[in-house]
């Protein structure tokens, strides 16, 4: 019995120990929870980037749990005030120059007028694969477009539900047509890129300017310029960046994140304006810049003076060959 | 013109057949990202329905 009470009075001892020197620390960590909890804006300001706010959830979409990504802010700020900017000034910037080039310049002419005989340029195949690109990248690139200024332009003109209509379209328009353009991407890389390596003769091209400023001036080249193989690696490399961007975003998280996702949004986005405006200059020197241009495209025939003129080595390679005429055929005289 | 003709058939035939492998090894979004348990039924083209812009009173 005097053994237990002696038990007794240490544990009360221990107690009031413990009370004793826990007490201020209790007070310490007292606090009124509404007036030192952390504030939102402080919250959101110490997140750095890639920091996310996450919660627990149970539901499939595990990426579902992340509640607050400061750097959405940013992205969100890019599509609405940075990434217009960047499209008007590429995309109108091209038109204005074309315009003062037009009226500066005025149409590239064939110099020595047209000779009347055919030189194949190219074939059925390769005019397919063209057409089948091209045609989607205008789809494309229209649909792209209304995504990023489809809400300010179209939308007060035509109304929501046309508008919505109209979007939805577009929207099934622009993820299907991603795959014939990405195929016939594939497909002109193969068939093209053996004509399309820069050389020396490349450099030449482009200190003459092309032979575009000037009339009467034809730098000496083979299949393709310097010019159009700019276009060609603008297509490969541009149309390989908004494929790659672009399959991320028709199957989302594949690439990691929402912040990589964001980051491949900004890819696809920048590189299709200055896409779109590279292919502006395309159109336009293929169509009204350059007379007997768009024959090589249209019926895959050029004149043979064109072709001298423009791809004078071409032209001598396809002569020995034996697969062009070797002469030129005298020019058509209207009468008087 | 016929092989433009051409190029523009073959892409559409493209696309519709992508749409088509796609629609059938794919989920719709309100199964893939929701358990059963959460859904009532099937939200068709939208959760809102078509008339969308309707003023609910």
């Amino acid at each position: 019995m005097p053994s237990s009470l002696s038990k007794l009075r240490a544990l009360s001892a221990a107690i009031l120990l413990l009370f004793t020197f826990a007490l201020p620390a209790a007070a310490q960590l007292s606090f009124k929870p509404t007036a030192e909890a952390v504030q939102e804006d402080k919250l959101l300001n110490a997140l750095k980037e890639g920091d996310k706010i996450s919660g627990r959830i149970s539901i499939p979409d595990t990426n579902a749990a992340n509640l607050i990504q400061p750097a959405g802010r940013d992205w969100r700020d890019f599509h609405r005030s940075k990434l217009p900017i960047i499209g008007g000034v590429a995309i109108i910037g091209m038109f204005a120059l074309l315009a003062i080039f037009l009226m500066v310049r005025g149409r590239i002419r064939v110099d020595h007028g047209f000779s009347g005989t055919k030189i194949l340029r190219f074939a059925s195949f390769e005019r397919f694969t063209h057409w089948l690109t091209a045609s989607c990248f205008v789809v494309l690139a229209l649909s792209g477009l209304n995504i990023s200024f489809g809400r300010t332009l179209i939308l007060p003109l035509v109304g929501a539900n046309a508008f919505s209509a109209m979007s939805t379209w577009a929207k099934y328009a622009h993820d299907f047509l991603a795959f014939p353009f990405m195929l016939g991407l594939i497909v002109m890389f193969l068939i093209w890129i053996k004509d399309n390596i820069p050389g020396k003769l490349d450099l030449q091209w482009i200190k003459q300017g092309g032979g575009i400023l000037a009339n009467g001036q034809h730098p000496p080249a083979r299949r393709f310029n310097a010019g159009q193989k700019g276009i060609f690696w603008i297509v490969i490399i541009g149309g390989t960046l908004m494929s790659v961007s672009g399959w991320f975003l028709l199957f989302p998280y594949l690439p990691a994140n929402v912040t990589t996702m964001q980051f491949w949004t900004v890819i696809h986005a920048v590189i299709a304006m200055l896409f779109i405006a590279a292919m502006l200059a395309h159109i336009y020197i293929g169509s009204v810049g350059m007379e007997g241009a768009f024959d090589a495209m249209g019926t895959g025939e050029v004149d043979l003076n064109w072709a001298k003129e423009h791809h004078s080595l071409w032209v001598a390679e396809e002569q020995a060959k034996g697969q062009a005429p070797s002469g030129t055929a005298p020019r058509a005289v209207p009468a008087e | 013109m016929k092989v433009f003709l051409a190029a523009l058939v073959f892409a559409a035939i493209v696309a519709v057949g992508t749409s088509i492998v796609l629609s059938a090894i794919q989920m719709p979004s309100y199964v893939a990202f929701s358990t059963s348990g959460a859904r009532v039924g099937d939200p068709g083209d939208n959760l809102v329905g078509s008339d969308w812009t309707t003023t609910i009173i």
